[in-house]
């Protein structure tokens, strides 16, 4: 298993895709950054990164798919699916490697943000404390879009197809408190509260604050677990039907 | 060591493969032989673990495909049919990665890799990129990746594809070594290549296993009689006459015509004498014999046949003399079509076929024994 996650991560780097990826998050934070600083009124200059990072969610969004649109559907067109299911692996390694592969990735992107908080740090003044809960609530809800990007990824064959459909399911899921929030909606209690839990934007909303609370670790860890194991379903349904 | 017990595979409700049976030996080189769509790369591919069976079972030396996957897929190297390679990865560093998918322990990857590296002649391409190869590379680097680890049984699937003659030697030669100690299971459609290294054949159609035979037995039954192609000039009815009255001459079919006055024609002889004394019967009656080739009956005979028939698991013998009947009744219905025009040109059109015919047959003669 080691040895398909160390391939699919030199994979993102022997083409351009995991740079691109990661310089665009760069770009985009960095401007959100600039424009922070460039909106500060009081004379004690104040912005958060917690706020960047929540503008930086949607940005986010539809770049990752970027990186997860490959997982499957590549394999299949160059019919190398064939060599990884013949192999000793079995078809739950072989999901958590490419997982596993995706997430390094992420990490390693979320790891070059750190550079503005350091930076702000010899000249200012950063509430490490509640940065980190951000960053922890960043990277677990990376991990749910990465998740649902393999799931999706391994749906369709069409690079293409994948990335859209992926922002799509990403978004919805991303906003599901704001349709929680219409009015016909908010109507019936138990609908809307199960919408408010299901929605990554609200428990971002608290990692940003700098708590972190169980219930949504345990949110976004339900949300990873259920989208690996339809990963892994559909996968081995494929292999039924595959000739 | 391969046993393959009652496969069976659904696609919905189209069946790919009925009850398909058969059995491996040790060191052995199958030659698993049908046309596209048969279902060859469907067993292949269950033989390999890449797609499940609806049911029955494959059992790779002695663990079951379905029960004990990760052992059982230890003990096969597996070419698809499209070479499973990326092409954004260099040769050598692809076929690390598949030592270690495979299990080779770290130590011996490089040990591993330079010895498939050059048991397939790749060394020099191992610094480039997968993509810039051409396709005899490309197949050639997913036949390595199928030898990494040294597996006992190696299940290739049209191996030969897309390389040019002297990789395909090449490549002939390598299964001819490799099969002292390994189980080999190749398919082809290419009868040529079967019959060059595989011991037994395996000839499946529509999902069903038509013949399972050893490639002596299929030779033996193969070379009971010579086919010597004739270009005659004279009439077409009189050189099967002939032919015919010389002892030895066991049928004249496929009676095509070259151009005025000449045809062509399949006479089938049951030894190589035959020949001086068919020669001489011809030239004896004025008839020119322009061209004589020896054509055996092959393998692609069999095979057309094999496929076409719809029964199950014939005997070779029974099939080559089916063949037989068939050519014969092909060569009666072309001997019809040549004579009908003719009887109705001549005279006697409100006669019976026989007479008819038999009137035909002497003013053809006589006309071109004037021509000539």
């Amino acid at each position: 298993m080691f040895a398909l996650y160390k391939k699919e991560l030199q994979s993102f780097f022997l083409s351009p895709i995991a740079y691109f990826v990661i310089a665009f998050f760069m770009a985009t934070f960095s401007l959100t950054l600039i424009m922070d600083i460039s909106n500060v009124t009081s004379s004690t200059y104040e912005f958060s990164f917690a706020s960047i990072f929540y503008v930086n969610l949607f940005y986010f969004v539809i770049l990752l798919p970027l990186l997860t649109m490959r997982a499957f559907s590549e394999e299949r067109k160059n019919g190398t699916e064939t060599l990884l299911l013949s192999s000793p692996l079995n078809v739950t390694q072989i999901v958590m490697a490419k997982f596993l592969a995706t997430a390094t990735v992420l990490l390693i992107l979320l790891a070059t943000t750190l550079i503005y908080p350091i930076i702000t740090t010899i000249y200012g003044r950063v509430i490490w404390s509640s940065l980190i809960c951000t960053y922890i609530g960043f990277f677990m809800f990376g991990l749910v879009c990465v998740a649902v990007g393999i799931l999706i990824s391994s749906l369709t064959e069409t690079p293409l197809i994948a990335i859209i459909v992926s922002e799509l399911a990403m978004l919805l899921l991303l906003l599901t408190d704001n349709m929680s929030a219409t009015a016909f909606l908010s109507s019936i209690p138990v609908l809307s509260d199960l919408l408010d839990w299901l929605s990554n934007e609200t428990k971002f909303d608290i990692f940003s604050q700098g708590l972190i609370q169980l219930s949504d670790l345990f949110g976004y860890v339900t949300e990873i677990v259920v989208f690996l194991a339809w990963t892994i379903i559909s996968v081995e349904k494929r292999r039924w039907s595959r000739r | 060591m391969v046993e393959i017990q009652n496969l069976t595979k659904y696609y919905g409700n189209k069946a790919a493969l009925k009850n398909v049976s058969f059995t491996v030996n040790e060191n052995e080189v199958l030659g698993f032989l049908g046309p596209n769509g048969a279902g060859k790369s469907t067993t292949l591919n269950i033989m390999a673990g890449v797609i499940p069976s609806t049911s029955g079972t494959v059992t790779i030396e002695g663990y079951d495909i379905a029960q004990q996957p990760v052992k059982a897929k230890r003990c096969i190297g597996f070419l698809p049919e499209i070479p499973p390679v990326y092409p954004d990865m260099k040769v050598k560093e692809y076929l690390r990665f598949v030592a270690g998918l495979k299990g080779v322990p770290a130590a011996k990857r490089s040990t591993e890799v330079a010895r498939v590296m050059e048991r397939l002649k790749i060394a020099d391409v191992q610094g480039r990129l997968i993509r810039n190869l051409s396709k005899g590379y490309k197949q050639r680097v997913g036949f390595a990746q199928a030898l990494i680890g040294d597996p006992p049984v190696l299940i290739l699937d049209e191996p030969t594809v897309g390389l040019d003659p002297t990789q395909l030697m090449e490549v002939r030669n390598l299964i001819l070594d490799l099969r002292h100690n390994h189980t080999i299971i190749l398919s082809s459609h290419i009868l040529g290549e079967i019959n060059a290294v595989c011991d037994r054949v395996v000839v499946i159609n529509h999902g069903e296993i038509k013949a399972d035979d050893t490639l002596e037995r299929l030779e033996e039954s193969i070379e009971s009689g010579t086919v010597l192609r004739l270009t005659v000039q004279g009439s077409s009815r009189e050189v099967p006459r002939v032919a015919r009255a010389v002892e030895g001459v066991v049928r004249v079919s496929n009676v095509q015509f070259v151009r005025t006055g000449v045809y062509s024609y399949d006479v089938e002889i049951d030894a190589d004498s035959t020949r001086n004394a068919l020669l001489s019967a011809l030239l004896q009656h004025g008839l020119e014999v322009l061209e004589v080739t020896t054509e055996k009956k092959n393998l692609e005979q069999v095979f057309v046949k094999l496929v076409n028939q719809p029964e199950k698991r014939t005997n070779l013998k029974d099939l080559l003399d089916e063949i037989d009947a068939d050519a014969a009744a092909e060569m009666e219905a072309a001997e019809k079509e040549l004579e009908a025009p003719r009887a109705e040109t001549s005279e006697a059109v409100e006669e019976s076929a026989a007479s008819a015919q038999t009137e035909a047959n002497a003013d053809d003669s006589a006309e071109e024994e004037e021509e000539e």
